[in-house]
């Protein structure tokens, strides 16, 4: 009786040790785990009156971009601070957005984040109270590019303040081209058949491909019908099969690559790594993002210039592609400080100028915001791009991008394209291969409507 | 009356003594079971649960009709194009890992080898690294400029590089042998075990007998090590089927979605592209979960010889 006993009271014993142990491990972890790089979670309210917190991923580019906005409000404000958490990735910012956004409990979230303008509009779609308008904030609208603003107002109210600039710049390697018997002239404002013509003379001199993109998130077909002034949108539905202007383009984007004018790199490492940097291009046209990624290559310095994008029709054409924003969350409950922030530096108050001049020097980061271009900063010549002030071009070039319309369905539009691509230049029938693409988006967006 | 009312006294105890002994074993469970039951199946419930919805992940209604995510299933494209991948990785792969796990056991079994500790560990240690890992050196070996087409291009057997993982054929083809590399030695491991466990007596009998090598492998080794083979093919199953970091790391289930995996699938509905579809995504997972089981079940009942 007395060991029966005794096996009850060690296996009570057992079982509260080790709820115990779970639960002294709990508390001990939610201890140590308050410092900030925790990224599961951010403690708004632990920060100062003074302090708000932000999202970015890239040490070389947004986020020089963000110190220099702090640096620039601390003259008006010298106990402000700016709490940057770094992410290590992009997608990083969207999945936390999406995991707060899922479970409703937004305190996850920090005061401000930063990411690609594709994905407002589907958030704040799918989850409107993350989000705090910014329509009172103090700032003029119409000095940033209009195309960029399109973006971040959702059913007429602003939400976002535009951070970098996604114009499409098309940079050419003068001296390839030049091997190849043409120069820069020869290339801006032409047609997509000219530059099929070129592209052949100068893989045929030099062995290099005069474009590259990364095949699988394939920016192209956007870019080329956003110079166009066409969306792959029409009312809210994917309208590729019945686009002429799309069938044109695709087959464009087709013909290059089986031509060896234009390289499909496998991935986004494979384009930046092997064909920028490993000088298998004399070409690349993307968002001017790209021009760090292109600089990383210290020899070429010099023999780089950069123009408009040739279209379909031959004259001169304008896209914008990528570029992302900074949006005040539903958790931040210093709205009013988060908004005078932001409006006095990037949204064009007076800090903008220093804040937008410092963005630039330190992280390469180029603005919307029309009077930037003035500074001296951006009249400056690059020396990379053969003394060229490619800032102040890039803002000018950023005025004639035409706004087309946007879809919540962006990304799945463009896998879906990318992978018709594949199969086109692998050989496929290109009305049925965009019908099949279409159909795909059609079905997403039929299982997200439903 | 005093006799009876003993008896039934000691009944009663003897009773409650097996009462108290069962309760023991409850608590002993109980903290376990509860554990289980809190951290997986409550989850796959709300799964099925949410399995069941649709809509943006913040506001999930019903589904117009109930099924509606699994009808879905079988009109997508891209689904069937990735189970399809799922079946062709396993349908190849599978057979090819243990048949050379088993040989590699076999070789390693022989008690006349040397250095047999290193080769052990040789062809155990793939398994020790981590599956992003492999995947990203695997990716810059197969790369356009890497290691594999430079050699073969000095060596005169391609002519320009080539983008293994660009092109399907080549890339389904890359993803089986690194997944080939990497858990080959694994399953080398039980079968190790499983030979360790045969006694030396049954070969040296069948040596007298006159068995060669050949027959003393299909006719003694297969059928004691039945249990073992069993056991590595349903976790080989089941882990094809899940497959995810080779479909996501190594090719990002490209080109044009031809190796894309039903777990990466899953992944990018729920994750990617920022389309958070969560419903959709845990009909798909179901549909996965069923799928190993009656695979599992098949194979029990194959290797089941005991009737």
């Amino acid at each position: 009786m007395k060991k029966k006993l005794l096996t009850m009271i060690l296996a009570g014993a057992m079982a509260v040790s080790m709820m115990a142990g779970c639960g002294s491990n709990t508390s001990s972890d939610s201890n140590s785990g308050e410092k900030k790089d925790d990224t599961a979670s951010v403690d708004t309210s632990a920060e100062g009156d003074k302090e708000l917190s932000v999202y970015a991923w890239d040490e070389n580019f947004n986020i020089p971009a963000l110190k220099a906005a702090e640096a620039a409000y601390q003259k008006k404000d010298p106990d402000f601070k700016l709490n940057i958490i770094t992410q290590s990735q992009s997608s990083d910012v969207e999945d936390a957005v999406t995991l707060a956004g899922s479970s409703g409990d937004y305190s996850t979230l920090p005061d401000i984040v930063l990411f690609q303008d594709h994905y407002i509009n589907r958030y704040v779609h799918d989850y409107p109270d993350a989000w705090q308008s910014v329509d009172d904030a103090d700032v003029n609208w119409d000095d940033f590019s209009a195309e960029k603003i399109s973006y971040s107002t959702i059913d007429g109210k602003h939400y976002g303040f535009p951070v970098d600039n996604g114009t499409v710049i098309f940079a050419y390697r003068t001296d390839l081209l030049e091997q190849a018997g043409y120069t820069i002239d020869d290339v801006t404002g032409i047609s997509w058949d000219k530059f099929d013509e070129i592209g052949k003379a100068v893989y045929e001199k030099t062995g290099k491909y005069l474009l590259c993109m990364d095949g699988d998130g394939n920016d192209l077909p956007y870019m080329m019908l956003q110079a166009e002034g066409v969306s792959q949108f029409k009312d809210g539905k994917a309208n590729f099969v019945d686009n002429q202007t799309m069938v044109d383009v695709i087959n464009v984007i087709a013909k290059l690559a089986q031509d060896n004018v234009l390289y499909l790199a496998n991935d986004w490492s494979d384009y930046t790594n092997q064909a920028i940097q490993g000088d298998m291009v004399a070409g690349v046209m993307n968002g001017n993002w790209i021009i760090p990624t292109i600089e990383q290559v210290a020899e070429n310095s010099g023999k780089w210039e950069i123009t408009s994008m040739p279209t379909l029709s031959g004259k001169e054409g304008y896209a914008s592609n990528g570029g992302s924003s900074l949006y005040i969350t539903g958790n931040c409950k210093k709205a009013d400080l988060a908004k005078d922030f932001l409006a006095y530096t990037f949204g064009g108050g007076e800090g903008a100028a220093e804040t937008y001049d410092a963005a630039l020097t330190n992280g390469g980061v180029i603005s919307t915001w029309a009077k930037a271009g003035e500074s001296d900063v951006y009249q400056k010549g690059v020396e990379y791009f053969n003394n060229q002030p490619i800032y102040s071009t890039i803002v000018e070039m950023g005025t004639h991008v035409p706004t087309v319309e946007q879809s919540d369905y962006h990304y799945t539009a463009r896998t879906q394209v990318a992978a018709a691509i594949h199969n086109i230049i692998d050989g496929a029938d290109t009305a049925s291969e965009l019908k099949n693409a279409q159909d795909q988006v059609d079905f997403a967006m039929e299982g997200g409507n439903n | 009356m005093q006799k009876g009312g003993i008896f039934l006294n000691t009944e009663k105890k003897y009773k409650s003594v097996q009462g108290k002994q069962r309760a023991a074993g409850w608590a002993f469970l109980m903290p376990a079971t509860i554990l289980i039951f809190v951290m997986s199946f409550w989850p796959m419930i709300q799964a099925f649960i949410m399995s069941l919805q649709t809509g943006s992940s913040a506001n999930l209604k019903w589904a117009n009709p109930i099924t509606f995510n699994y009808t879905r299933m079988w009109q997508d494209k891209l689904f069937r194009g990735a189970v399809f991948n799922t079946f062709f990785y396993l349908i190849i792969q599978v057979p090819i890992m243990l048949v050379l796990a088993i040989l590699l056991a076999q070789l390693l079994n022989n008690k006349h080898l040397k250095f047999k500790g290193l080769f052990r560990t040789m062809i155990f240690l793939p398994c020790a690294t981590s599956l992003v890992g492999y995947a990203l050196i695997f990716k810059s070996l197969f790369a356009t400029q890497g290691l594999i087409n430079d050699v073969l291009v000095r060596l005169g057997i391609l002519e320009t590089n080539y983008n293994f993982l660009g092109t399907t054929g080549s890339a389904r083809v890359v993803i089986i042998l690194a997944l080939l590399w990497r858990w080959t030695g694994y399953n080398m491991v039980f079968y190790l075990a499983g030979l360790q466990n045969i006694e030396y007596s049954v070969y040296e009998a069948a040596k007298i007998d006159g068995a060669n090598g050949w027959k003393t492998f299909w006719h003694i080794t297969v059928p004691l090590l039945r249990p073992t083979i069993i056991m590595t093919f349903i976790m080989s199953i089941n882990g094809t089927l899940q497959l995810f970091d080779e479909s996501v790391n190594l090719t990002k289930g490209g080109p044009a979605n031809s190796t894309i995996t039903m777990s990466h699938y899953i992944y990018n509905n729920s994750f990617g592209e920022g389309v958070a579809n969560f419903g959709y995504a845990s009909a798909m997972s179901f549909v996965v979960f069923i799928m190993v089981a009656i695979l599992a079940f098949i194979n029990l009942k194959v290797g089941d010889k005991r009737d």
